[in-house]
């Protein structure tokens, strides 16, 4: 779950709790009053919120599908995937639809035997693997030579598209975009036909690019070395624990038959959401969807994942020498999203690390200067599975990572002795409040959590219903689920250690 | 010879030609595109106090907020060269080290207690403030406003702990390739020295007291350079009265302050070089100086940055990314300032075995635009991606009430946008060339290079591209 979202959560609470002061300000209830929604008989839903201030709509489709779900030894392949969907259709990004297809098929048949030859490693034949690469150089150009280069993104951003963009997470994957509000029929026309005909063009090519944002993103980022360390440390058996953007290896070895064999299998009209915020009104949102989207047939509902990350035993530790300054990251395993111990575990977090006023930022970085930024945060790397309350940390210059280590623990005590105050429990109530009703500014942010929340609890309005259950948490549940949870042997612990060049 | 294994080509094409079911063909030319909903122009009022202080009221009452935003003339192109830092310090503490009704601890207490959120800054040619809060509070949003900028406190603890921060900061500023890649570069083109460029050191910050944040707050946050833009739900008459009520009093400063520098620039070939032994991407930027909003091909350069190296559709994405797959990210764009020129700048990040390939690529890119007119589609692409997309530069209030406090500063008429606009619509290929000959410059650039030279694929001498200069990022301590 993202932020946002926890803003939201927080926000509803406050809104029952303080009905008397905001319930006059801004009726929730009206707003969600306006959403509708519709799902086709092929089962795609669509949730519409009809917003006519300026002529402009957001649509985000939102795929229940992510890092999670990669098959084994394509690890990255849903992040690839959601690459290749910008790659065009069947007619949309060639000069030649029907010779594409048989340069294609030569880029994967040269591919194959490529594939093969390298898997045996040492005992390639390397004369035949000089020539397969160069066969597939030229079947690679020659297939090149048709294509009209970003044809798809071009339609859109042709006709004013902002914030054309997509995502993968752990979780999910989503296809973002607005546009002036006249322009909607054509995005219902595009956004459809690429799930229905997606041609997976450039495959080849496009593995080079994910190869350079593995190296961009992780390779060259001492952060996300060790976040990919600690995820992998923290869990040995769920998916949460192999790397988003995949294994170089893995990368290397993408086909374009198993992008195709990943889209077949997830990206079915009942597997996806669309959320649509913005000038467009509802009945005519539902025709163009029948016109454009009942085309797609309907398709198995892929299962969840059935790995349940086995009770941690024993305290894990990683320690990255690096050249780069110290970084200490902590997590303990948690629920999922939908248990009914979240609240609690997320006002902890907030209480812990979040603002100027958390316990950890007003000891560490206030009184001890210890740190120059600490923060905590529940419900990662996902929250559709049990996840993580992490506490991320920068020690200050000069300081060690084990030093900031043994105040951390020692703040996550005092709560689980003696619990948290009322006025802090309130604060952060209210700041998630606020964060809620400013969400509101952000049709795109507003789309993109009702179709989370559709996703992650079957229904957009448990967004709403989340009042009851957040209201309901007490300074008592914070203090039970930190003795619950925040438990030693199932800690995993993750240092950046600076290292002189020699030692490493 | 090609050879290839039947069997693997008879499947891959099968599966090919499943994919591709073409009974239900999709017609885009049939999609009408109704008239766009008329932009009604919200009215801002604009009042200037009798202090200078200019104000700017937007009335919205779709939700229960007030937003506001100061901008304050003068930042840390004012601060000594041997106390580069004090400009930072001084943004960041203006709110940070409480105010004197308030101590940093009780502000911090009171604005997440009331869920608002209240932050200062000081960029390189103005500082400010922005607030965000419920309309519960109209009193004390303006309150808190007028306590930050006019009687901020600069906590002495505050300040030893915004220190420890900054020198943490200058500590890790090389654990990452990208940002010191970003930053030799800016200094390559206004050079080490320079208000646009330069950066802290433990000496610099060593030299700056908790005095002289409080002596160059006095210097530049004074009414007179101050325009602060509130909106939100509330009333024009009541805002403005309490907006008098705690600014009315404020003594306008009489000291003027010093015009932003110029920058003494001389086109000519430089290779900056950064070695980075443990680096698994190169970092380039590539470029030289930029322009001025007011140059009178400033819309024909739009169009120009478009077509050469913003967005999907350029020719940098098609050409390193797409058709080479030798990066993740690739962009290219002129930039333009009214106060100080801007740079013009491409930036690649390649694997060390591509470095000088992507590196020519761009440059025969950028010696393409000044070479061969644009293609009709790629000109109609350009000036659509602006044009079509010119209704968001009105979707928030937020928006629409910055730009005009900006335009103000500098003097823009009203309409400035929309002339701009105008300008778009009309511009042609020839144009766009001719902006290119007069503004694009690759036989004269400057390239900085942070990567592992043992593994590009050929020497940095072979870029042909002047003297090459190792850039010691060590550290002074």
């Amino acid at each position: 779950m993202n932020r946002a979202l926890k803003g939201l959560f927080a926000v509803i609470i406050m809104i029952a709790a303080c009905s008397l002061a905001y319930g006059s300000v801004f009726d929730f209830s009206r707003l969600q009053k306006s959403i509708v929604e519709k799902t086709l008989p092929n089962g795609l839903k669509i949730i519409v919120l009809p917003r006519h201030e300026v002529p402009v709509v957001s649509m985000v489709t939102w795929a229940d599908v992510g890092g999670s779900d990669d098959p084994k030894g394509y690890t990255g392949m849903a992040h690839m995937f959601e690459h290749m969907a910008f790659k065009g259709t069947d007619e949309i990004g060639t000069t030649d639809p029907a010779k594409e297809v048989l340069l294609m098929a030569k880029e994967d048949a040269i591919f194959e035997q490529l594939r093969l030859e390298r898997l045996k490693g040492d005992k390639g034949d390397k004369r035949k693997l000089e020539r397969l690469e160069k066969d597939f150089e030229k079947a690679i150009a020659d297939a090149y030579a048709l294509i009209v280069p970003n044809a798809f993104s071009n339609k859109l951003e042709n006709e004013g598209a902002e914030g054309l963009n997509a995502f993968t997470s752990k979780d999910q994957t989503a296809y973002m975009v607005s546009l002036p509000s006249n322009k909607f029929e054509l995005w219902m026309a595009l956004e459809s036909e690429r799930f229905l005909r997606p041609r997976l063009r450039e495959m080849y090519r496009e593995r080079e690019v994910v190869a350079e944002e593995r190296r961009m993103t992780v390779e060259n980022r001492p952060m996300s070395r060790l976040l990919e360390e600690f995820l992998s440390t923290a869990f040995k058996a769920h998916p949460y624990g192999i790397p988003l953007i995949g294994h170089s290896s893995d990368i290397q070895n993408y086909s374009r038959s198993a992008a195709k064999d990943f889209f077949d299998k997830y990206y079915g009209p009942n597997n996806l959401t669309l959320a649509i915020v913005g000038d467009v009104k509802p009945e005519k949102v539902f025709e163009l969807a029948e016109k454009y989207w009942a085309r797609i047939p309907s398709k198995y509902k892929p299962e969840r994942v059935a790995t349940v990350e086995p009770t941690q035993i024993c305290e894990r530790t990683v320690i990255m020498p690096d050249k780069a300054q110290p970084i200490i990251l902590m997590g303990w395993h948690i629920p999922d999203e939908t248990h009914k111990d979240m609240p609690a575990l997320s006002a902890l977090s907030s209480i812990l690390g979040s603002g100027r006023t958390s316990r950890l930022y007003r000891r560490m970085v206030r009184d001890d200067k210890a740190a120059v930024s600490v923060s905590a945060f529940s419900g990662w790397p996902g929250s559709k599975y049990p996840c993580l309350s992490v506490v991320f940390c920068y020690p200050a210059q000069g300081k060690s990572a084990s030093e900031c280590d043994k105040i951390i623990l020692e703040e996550i005590e005092k709560i689980k002795n003696a619990s948290v105050t009322p006025e802090e429990l309130e604060r952060v109530k209210t700041g998630t409040m606020t964060g809620l009703i400013a969400g509101l500014k952000n049709n795109m942010g507003l789309a993109q959590n009702l179709a989370q929340y559709n996703q992650i609890w079957g229904d957009w309005r448990a967004l709403f219903g989340e009042l009851d259950r957040i209201n309901a948490v007490t300074c008592d549940d914070i203090q039970r689920v930190a003795k619950k949870y925040f438990v030693k042997t199932g800690r995993t612990l993750a240092v950046l250690e600076t290292a002189q060049e020699s030692e490493k | 010879m090609m050879k290839f294994n039947h069997k693997t080509f008879f499947i891959a094409l099968i599966s090919l030609l499943l994919s591709g079911n073409l009974v239900y063909g999709l017609d885009l030319s049939s999609i009408e595109f109704p008239a766009l909903n008329k932009i009604e122009l919200p009215n801002i009022k604009k009042i200037q106090l009798d202090n200078g202080m200019r104000i700017y009221l937007l009335e919205d009452k779709t939700l229960p907020l007030i937003e506001a935003s100061a901008r304050i003339h003068g930042g840390s192109y004012l601060e000594p060269a041997d106390k580069v830092g004090l400009g930072d310090l001084m943004g960041d503490l203006m709110r940070d080290g409480g105010t004197q009704k308030w101590a940093p601890d009780e502000l911090d207490e009171m604005l997440e207690g009331l869920g608002a959120s209240l932050n200062s800054y000081a960029d390189v040619i103005s500082s400010g403030v922005n607030l965000m809060m419920l309309s519960t509070k109209k009193e004390l949003s303006v309150e808190l406003l007028a306590e930050v900028m006019r009687r901020p406190r600069y906590d002495e603890a505050r300040f030893e702990q915004a220190m420890i921060a900054y020198k943490s900061g200058i500590s890790r500023r090389n654990d990452n390739d990208a940002s010191i890649a970003g930053r030799e570069f800016g200094k390559m083109i206004y050079g080490s020295e320079s208000p646009y460029a330069r950066h802290a050191e433990y000496k610099t910050l060593g030299a700056i007291s908790r005095n002289d944040l409080i002596d160059f707050h006095k210097k530049i946050c004074r009414p007179d350079h101050v325009q602060l833009a509130v909106w939100g739900d509330f009333d024009t008459a009541e805002m403005l009265a309490i907006i008098k009520k705690y600014f009315g009093d404020w003594k306008k400063g009489t000291e003027k302050i010093p015009d932003f520098p110029k920058v003494d620039y001389k086109f000519d070939q430089r290779v900056g070089f950064v070695e980075r032994a443990d680096s698994k991407q190169s970092n380039v930027y590539l470029g030289h100086i930029g322009g001025n909003t007011l140059d009178p091909e400033n819309s024909h350069r739009i169009v120009m940055n478009n077509i050469l190296g913003v967005g999907f559709g350029s020719r940098l994405f098609n050409e390193v990314r797409s058709k080479h797959g030798l990066c993740y990210s690739v962009y290219g764009v002129y930039t333009s300032n009214i106060s100080y020129p801007g740079k013009f700048f491409c930036y690649v990040g390649t694997k060390g075995e591509s470095t000088i390939k992507a590196i020519n690529l761009i440059k025969s890119e950028i010696e393409r635009m000044k070479t061969e007119e644009a293609t009709e589609k790629e000109l109609k692409s350009a000036k659509d991606r602006y044009l079509n997309s010119f209704v968001f530069n009105f979707e928030s209030k937020g928006q629409i009430i910055q730009r005009m406090v900006y335009y103000d500063f500098f003097g823009l008429p009203k309409d400035f946008l929309n002339k701009q606009k105008e300008e778009v619509e009309g511009t042609t290929a020839a144009d766009v060339k001719a902006a290119a000959q007069k503004y694009l410059k690759p036989e004269a650039m400057r390239v900085i290079v942070v990567g592992n030279p043992k593994s590009f694929d050929a020497p940095l001498e072979t870029l042909n591209n002047g003297p090459i200069t190792k850039i010691d990022v060590t550290i002074p301590q």
